[in-house]
């Protein structure tokens, strides 16, 4: 659907200021009450969901222009999908959905911004959004004895992502997944040097053109590779998979599970025993992208009507994704079988959880705006008293370590992969 | 019209450069509201010149004097909902007081809290009920300002049969009059700190709301205490569920009930007698017939369907004559004992419990709804908007009395296909202050971006003021001033006159921008 598509939605906002607190049955202490960084970072009404929808619908009437307030107000907003969550508590509009259009407007009408512009160049010279050659996407992987789906078949594919792939810090723990795999007796296989980007950033910054590419490389790539089920460690791309692939209507004919989904079933299943003790107080950050976006996308083609008067309905029925099925329990599920680990919650989690700062392009374009997100969550993962910070993105993780590392702080962090591999 | 760039440079001094915006993407999210399309035909009001976010009462005090010295408007809002934040003509300044969001003292002794203009209804109760305290919510919802509530703007929560209601719950007020003096109301004036708002020092609430508030044209209330009440249930009520089924556990010494009358005459009858018995924590018509099939389901086009296939009539039968009710006792044994009064009420009035909300999970989300003031946004789901006619604050009676007008009359209006059928009774309120007054509203929903249907709200809601006015109904709740004083000021001795001269001696020159209270000289 184009911008112009969500018009209705636009004059239907009723200008509540939901979209900028959790749900409001879900708010626990004045301190922790916000749930919109762009919001609490530009202040000004403009920079909520709200005000984008009225900027967007104020762009689609001719009251403004571009002008680079406007480029700034669309890209300074991590895209992370609270505001929808809290809107669709009581409304039936899709904040988001027209967030994603007006991005890929901009685009269309040439509205770039530069940082993001050098990142769409990386993906299209290197297959990355981390302008890093593309012969050293598989480097990750050196020394360890795992199958290349390019050569061997193999039932599941592990699929790393840039951040796992590029980021050395990061590394341990894609060598951990394929570890974990390995010796739970699962038959793994990893696209190394071929394994390109999923598109995820290409499509929430509106570069529609580079997302399908991408997309249909990557669902071609694997139903012709014959694997059963693509696992990922990057919330991102899981995401991507889940919410943005389905729309291009290629067929998948493949299960996509983030690696604490997996995990999950590996330990209940009992082909993973964690059973050394981590003695440990963590507290647990949903990532945006396994979280609330990852709720699975669901196709609707259809009419506006009115009945009963005037009741806006759709028809066919929509189903509104509201956050309600995205991936939550399954990383909690890794953590309580951890011997020792004690998860205790913050007080914004699940479907409201604040974002880590780092999607939606602006750690790209806004480093500063990215790392005061971490900031502020870092800031709410210690009022649980918790010693240590424990995520499952790659890109949350990155975006916390920047944080910690500028503030000097001390705070534990650890994805949950490494965290599992302590107790094995 | 631009403002001039010397008084944006002042402005920009005074509250840094990243806190002012003259960008019209930025004007025109504050020109956009709630409501705009009865006033002007379109989502869009006049554009502001500029928008401020000041952040203390020293920055606010000093754009005013700006404003005064080069003789341009201002106004100030707080969560910014309602048409009524937007200013008058093109080239008023508006102040978004959003960074003045601090909750600044609880007092858990004295039992009332001093707050900011931003925080908003869901802030201070989760942190009163952490004291043992409550305060109001408004029907708007918990996304209300307490402080704009309280100060500027008439409000009306079903907690009100317990707590009072917007107009009674502001103590001492800090408030920067037009001119930009400061002036503390109350106890503060004497600096006696914030415990009363009528002394010792100066009392001037009538002076600074009237009944129905200003609604941003005298001024800015910077703090403002707020009256809270106890809170018998525990410091942090649990919310089970993910969204947007969020529900919590009726504490022991804590009841929920929907109850069904088989008239209106016992309608009100149980409701007085429950106010007199003084039994009620919340209690009103949350959910009339039209909005309570809005329980069961997620999306408007599922209510449609529970409406057309018929499932939903048994219900909306019961609930014709219904009212929500929350009990609370500082004991198990006070609870039971209210539970024995109420039983009483009900066999006197032949009164009983709709099948449904004997559900234990509905029991769960409708005590949610009604303490926490969550969901009250559920209205404009199936339209996307809705406004209010009737309502005024009254005898319970009478409010009952405009509950039927409105049912009448907005048959026809359904009828024209205009407005949503909601079987033309949403009649919203309660009965407050242990039943001293109370109000039914009758809402109304359309569609804002559907021009026919909003030109026909608009009909409807004229046509609403005339039955006011030929049956004595007693001024409407949604009422503007600016437009009220017009339609009832004649009927009402006049009192349109007091409102320009209080403008007259408060705002010489007319700086705070009146567009939506009282032009100071009659046009």
């Amino acid at each position: 659907m184009a911008l112009q598509d969500y018009r209705n939605d636009m004059q239907r906002c009723s200008r509540c200021s939901l979209c900028k607190w959790p749900p409001l049955a879900q708010i626990k202490s004045w301190r922790f009450s916000n749930v919109c960084p762009s919001m609490v970072w530009g202040n000004f009404h403009a920079y909520s969901a709200g005000g984008r929808l009225i900027a967007a619908l104020a762009l689609l009437e001719g009251r403004i222009e571009y002008t680079d307030k406007l480029v700034e107000i669309v890209y300074q907003c991590q895209m992370d999908g609270a505001c929808d969550v809290s809107c669709k508590v009581t409304r039936d509009l899709e904040p988001l959905e027209a967030m994603l259009e007006l991005r890929a407007k901009c685009v269309e009408d040439g509205q770039l911004l530069p940082a993001h512009m050098v990142m769409v160049e990386s993906l299209r010279s290197d297959d990355n959004v981390l302008s890093q050659p593309k012969a050293e996407r598989g480097k990750w992987a050196a020394g360890l004895d795992v199958k290349d789906i390019a050569r061997e078949k193999a039932d599941v594919l592990y699929f790393a992502g840039c951040r796992h792939s590029f980021d050395q810090d990061l590394r341990p723990t894609a060598r951990g997944v394929v570890t974990l795999l390995e010796r739970a007796g699962v038959d793994v296989g990893i696209s190394g040097r071929e394994e390109a980007c999923c598109g995820g950033r290409a499509y929430e910054t509106g570069y529609r053109g580079e997302f399908i590419k991408y997309a249909e490389h990557n669902i071609e790539t694997w139903n012709g590779a014959g694997v059963s089920t693509v696992v990922t460690s990057c919330s991102d791309c899981y995401g991507t998979f889940r919410f943005h692939y389905p729309k291009i209507g290629k067929a998948m004919n493949f299960e996509v599970l983030h690696i604490t989904e997996y995990l999950d079933l590996l330990i209940k299943g009992g082909k993973i025993k964690p059973i050394k003790k981590v003695p440990l107080r963590v507290t647990y950050h949903d990532p945006c992208h396994l979280g609330r976006l990852s709720e699975p996308y669901l196709p609707w083609v259809g009419v506006e009507r009115k009945v009963l008067g005037q009741i806006v309905i759709k028809d066919p029925p929509k189903e509104f994704r509201r956050g309600t099925n995205g991936i939550y329990e399954p990383p909690r599920a890794v953590l309580k079988s951890i011997p020792g680990v004690e998860l205790v919650e913050m007080e914004r989690i699940k479907e409201y959880a604040w974002c880590c700062g780092a999607g939606g392009g602006v750690k790209e374009a806004y480093p500063d705006f990215a790392l005061w997100t971490a900031k502020e969550r870092i800031e709410e993962a210690k009022a649980t008293g918790a010693e240590a910070l424990v995520t499952a993105c790659p890109w949350c993780e990155r975006n916390f370590r920047d944080a910690l590392g500028q503030n000097m702080d001390k705070m534990k962090l650890y994805d949950i992969v490494e965290l599992l591999l302590e107790a094995l | 019209m631009a403002l001039p760039r010397n008084v944006l440079r002042i402005l920009e001094d005074i509250v840094g450069p990243e806190n002012i915006s003259d960008e019209p993407v930025v004007l025109d999210t504050y020109a956009f509201q709630y409501l705009a399309e009865t006033v002007t035909g379109t989502k869009f009001c006049a554009r502001p010149g500029a928008v401020v976010l000041p952040g203390s009462t020293e920055e606010v005090q000093a754009i005013v004097k700006t404003c005064n010295r080069y003789r341009v408007k201002f106004k100030a809002l707080s969560t910014g909902w309602g048409v009524w934040n937007t200013v008058g003509g093109e080239g008023t300044i508006q102040l978004d007081l959003r960074r003045m969001n601090r909750i600044l003292d609880i007092d858990d002794k004295n039992m009332y809290a001093v707050v900011e203009p931003y925080v908003i209804g869901a802030q201070l109760q989760v942190e009163a009920m952490k004291r043992g305290l409550n305060c109001h919510i408004i029907g708007a919802g918990a996304n209300f300002s307490p402080l704009a509530s309280c100060t500027s703007m008439v409000g009306h929560g079903l907690s009100g049969i317990f707590m009072g209601f917007s107009a009674r719950n502001p103590l001492a007020v800090e408030w920067v009059l037009p001119t930009g003096d400061i002036l503390r109301l109350g106890s503060l004036g004497s600096g006696a700190g914030w415990f009363c708002g009528d002394g010792p020092g100066p009392s001037l609430r009538g002076i600074m709301r009237g009944f129905m508030g200003a609604m941003g044209g005298m001024g800015v209330f910077t703090k403002c205490a707020v009256k809270l009440y106890p809170w018998p249930g525990p410091p942090v009520l649990q919310i089970e569920g993910l969204t947007p089924e969020y529900t919590t556990s009726v504490p022991d010494n804590f009841r929920f009930y929907a109850l069904a009358f088989p008239n209106w005459d016992r309608f009100a009858d149980a409701a007085y007698k429950i106010a007199e018995a003084e039994i009620g924590y919340v209690m009103g018509r949350q959910l009339p017939p039209g909005l309570v099939p809005l329980l069961l389901v997620r999306s408007s086009a599922e209510y449609a369907q529970t409406r057309q296939s018929g499932m939903a009539d048994e219900l909306m039968q019961e609930f014709r004559h219904a009212f929500l009710l929350v009990l609370a006792g500082s004991s198990l044994r006070e609870i039971e004992y209210q539970e024995k009064a109420l039983k009483e009420i009900l066999a006197e009035t032949e009164g009983r419990i709709p099948s449904l909300t004997q559900d234990p999970e509905i029991e769960k989300t409708g005590f949610s709804f009604l303490v926490k003031g969550d969901r009250n946004g559920l209205i404009f789901k199936l339209a996307g908007t809705f406004h209010t006619s009737f309502g005024a604050a009254t005898a319970w009676d009478a409010a009952v009395a405009g509950a039927k007008t409105g049912e009448e009359l907005k048959k026809k209006y359904i009828e024209k296909g205009v407005i949503v059928d909601d079987a033309a009774d949403a009649a919203w309120g309660g009965l407050y202050e242990q039943g001293r007054f109370g109000h039914l509203e009758e809402l109304f929903m359309y569609d804002p971006s559907d021009p026919e249907s909003a030109k026909g709200a608009v009909e409807y809601l004229a046509e609403a003021d005339e039955a006011v006015l030929q049956r004595s109904l007693g001024q409407p709740l949604g009422a503007l001033p600016n437009q009220a004083a017009g339609v009832y000021g004649p009927a009402c001795f006049n009192y349109q006159d007091w409102m320009r001269r209080i403008k007259k001696a408060f705002d010489p020159n007319v700086a705070s921008d009146p567009s939506f209270y009282i032009e100071p000289e009659e046009s």
